[in-house]
């Protein structure tokens, strides 16, 4: 009988999975929003709301590809360069992530590892930002996708899990300091994926009085800049740029700047249902948590986008963003065309300004060597990422040769080196992460005590009571 | 008359949707007809202008353009929400 029931249960997952995400993810989530607490009617328009999402981000980069794809064809053919992963960006990413057949069971594994480290006081942060997952998720999915391996697809977004708290940890004396917001850490991948080249890099520049003195800085980035950091403005100029060197004619030209335009205003749009769909469960799960550790003094997980209007981060963004497209053309190797997620560029860099202090110079040469780690990460996970929106039921519609990539994912280095680790030689690949990861974590929390003025804060809280 | 009020975040999307309807759920308790346009940091100095408000869920130091601005932070972390929601209340109403 047990057989039956479980052929049964396969069965109907499997119908669910073959209904495609704009059918599953309105059922997954519902079950999701129910198991967090939320009413069935909350729960369900929760879900509808994501399927919506993805449906409407499903048109966009349909109309994205058919748009671009042939222009981008064109444009390596006449010109050699040879640029065709297109970036489709992170909001696009996230939806393929949500979308996949086994993000329920990763959402509550890296829910269940933040709790864990918090009950076992591994980890100062509380993160039940469920949205935010996506960045630790993708990694999951992509290794299931290669290994057909459920263990090593989790396995892998729990490993990308711890590093994310811990490295929030590590950040926020920093964070408090530079940005002035105590009490809170940024468990936000996008953000803190970087410091993984910054702190060896900022390091090595630091034995160089000609950078460590640095006093370097530029009046007037957001006069003369500003339009690098609006999305409307930025798609029409790539778009023309793009149209003209694929040689097209002037009313092509103006057509595609405006579709590339549509494109960059839009996906945001069509991204922020699926925030919109999650916020009920996320409030849930904080309400929940909230609870169950009163008592202590955690920082409160935010979205690094509490901290990306400073000053120093703009300025830096906006220096970095027209070197991040020079770069896609000259860096040998590199395939990702830059578009999308040239909005997010401040998120690549808000750590990097806190860590060295703004100092402008330093941060834009490690800007650079961030830029270039990106493009190329990117470029090597573009074939896996590609397939995975294909399975999932976005078109392509170019004739099969233009990819995907953005600069999240697996182009950002934690993630990259976790995929890496998982995918290549995982007998050797895993142990070896696992070792590193020890001792990083060791020379962070018990070397440098890094975290000390936490620690007391919350002994003294203990004793207290 | 309809409020308008600009909320705006790193990208536009996440800790500005979780503002955003925060303030519009508040604002409709309270009586106050209002709509919410959700942005990117950078494209506020060239959109606040014909705003009633700005809201931003993290540090903001550019051109308002004399528009009310209102620190969002609050909204997020749930230390403070109240003031933070009656200083939005008071913008709009005077």
């Amino acid at each position: 009988m047990w057989t039956e029931i479980a052929n049964g249960f396969m069965a109907g997952f499997q119908f669910i999975i073959n209904c495609g995400p704009t059918v599953m993810l309105p059922i997954i989530i519902t079950i999701v929003g129910l198991i967090f607490g939320l009413k069935l009617t909350q729960s369900f328009k929760s879900g509808l709301t994501l399927g919506i999402g993805f449906a409407g981000i499903k048109l966009v980069l349909d109309f994205m590809t058919t748009n671009v794809g042939p222009a981008a064809k064109a444009m390596v053919e006449r010109t050699g360069v040879r640029l065709d992963a297109l970036d489709v960006g992170w909001g696009s990413i996230a939806a393929i992530t949500w979308a996949s057949p086994i993000i329920a069971f990763l959402i509550f594994a890296i829910l269940a590892v933040n709790i864990v480290l918090l009950i076992l006081k591994a980890t100062h942060t509380l993160d039940v930002d469920i949205w935010n997952y996506h960045h630790m998720a993708i990694v999951g999915i992509m290794v299931y996708f290669v290994t057909h391996n459920v263990f090593l697809g989790v396995g892998s977004a729990i490993v990308m899990a711890i590093l994310t708290f811990k490295m929030s940890d590590w950040s926020q004396p920093m964070v408090e300091k530079f940005f002035g917001i105590p009490g809170v850490s940024l468990p936000t991948v996008s953000a803190l994926s970087s410091l993984v080249i910054a702190v060896p890099v900022n390091w090595l520049l630091d034995k160089i009085p000609f950078f460590k003195n640095s006093k370097f800085s530029v009046k007037d980035a957001q006069k003369y800049l500003g339009f690098f950091g609006d999305s409307m403005i930025m798609g029409l100029l790539i778009g023309i740029v793009i149209g003209i060197l694929a040689g097209y004619d002037l009313q092509q030209v103006l057509g595609l700047g405006v579709s590339m335009s549509a494109v960059l205003v839009l996906i945001p749009r069509m991204t922020a249902m699926f925030m919109e769909g999650l916020m009920p469960i996320s409030e849930s799960a904080q309400k929940w948590s909230e609870s169950k550790f009163k008592g202590r003094k955690l920082f409160i997980g935010l979205d690094a986008a509490v901290v990306v209007g400073n000053p120093d981060v703009i300025t830096t963004a906006l220096i970095i963003i027209p070197i991040t497209i020079a770069m896609a053309v000259v860096l040998p190797g590199n395939r990702v065309l830059p578009f999308a997620d040239l909005a997010v560029v401040p998120f690549r860099v808000a750590m990097v300004v806190a860590l060295t202090n703004g100092n402008l110079l330093k941060n834009l040469i490690i800007g650079v060597v961030v830029t270039a780690s990106l493009l190329w990460c990117g470029s090597a996970t573009s074939p896996v990422l590609t397939a995975i929106a294909k399975s999932v039921g976005i078109k392509l519609s170019t004739g099969g040769s233009l990819l995907i990539s953005s600069f999240a994912a697996t182009s950002m280095i934690q993630s990259y080196i976790v995929y890496f680790a998982f995918t290549w030689k995982p007998v050797i690949g895993i142990p070896v992460l696992l070792i590193a990861l020890a001792g990083i974590w060791y020379f962070f929390d018990h070397v440098k005590r890094i975290n000390k003025a936490a620690e007391a804060a919350e002994a003294a809280m203990a004793e207290g009571k | 008359m309809v409020k308008h009020i600009l909320v705006a975040c790193g990208n536009g999307i996440a800790t500005s949707t979780v503002v955003a309807t925060k303030i519009r759920q508040y604002l409709a308790k309270e009586g106050i007809d209002a709509d919410t346009t959700q942005t990117r940091l950078t494209e506020v100095p060239g959109k606040v202008a014909s705003y009633d408000a700005l809201v931003t869920t993290g540090q903001f130091f550019g051109e308002t353009s004399g528009v009310p601005y209102i620190a969002g932070m609050p909204l997020l972390t749930g230390i403070g929400t109240d003031a933070a929601l009656q200083q939005l209340k008071d913008a709009l109403t005077n």
